[in-house]
């Protein structure tokens, strides 16, 4: 029963990370001439 | 240049839209995208760049010389023209709160600035700040 209620507080923490913001370049975008 | 493009590290994909001249980059989850190789890739593919522009999240900090950059990783970060929304972040300098930006990094210069510019370094211009 111990093992059980272990198992399901490991599972719902892993649910319940909030995610974090992280730091990084998330989308580029180019206006372009003489593309054919 | 699709191809040109994705063959560029830190890039998972690439959208052609060749109706309205745009190309979106999308970069790897964990990877680093660098800017000016996609600029320099681009043109390498014989396509010219009017426009170039960003969204990315960092920290922002403050260089010697009182420049404010926006710093995406700790060897990358870029320096921020100053405007209206720029001085919005300056209360943010060394807090390290994690802020997200959408702005331009690069514009083709008219006429006569064309070969200066070409070789100076990329400066964001805030256009937008992310409310997350």
């Amino acid at each position: 029963m111990k093992r059980k209620h272990f198992a399901l507080l490991l599972l719902a923490g892993c649910v319940f990370i909030v995610p974090k913001l992280e730091a990084q370049i998330r989308h580029v975008e180019m206006r372009v001439e003489g593309m054919t | 240049m699709k191809q040109h493009l994705q063959r560029q590290s830190g890039v998972a994909n690439v959208d052609v839209s060749l109706i309205d001249g745009k190309v979106e980059v999308t970069p790897k989850e964990d990877g680093q995208i660098e800017p000016a190789q996609l600029l320099k890739a681009t043109y390498d593919s014989g396509v010219s760049v009017a426009e170039l522009d960003m969204t990315a999240t960092g920290k922002i900090m403050k260089d010697t010389s009182g420049n404010l950059s926006l710093q995406v990783k700790p060897n990358q970060s870029f320096i921020i023209t100053a405007n209206e929304l720029s001085k919005g972040l300056e209360p943010l300098v060394d807090s390290g709160t994690v802020v997200t930006v959408r702005g331009q990094l690069y514009k083709k210069p008219a006429g006569k600035q064309r070969k200066a510019a070409a070789s100076a370094p990329l400066k964001l211009l805030i256009l937008e700040v992310k409310k997350e």
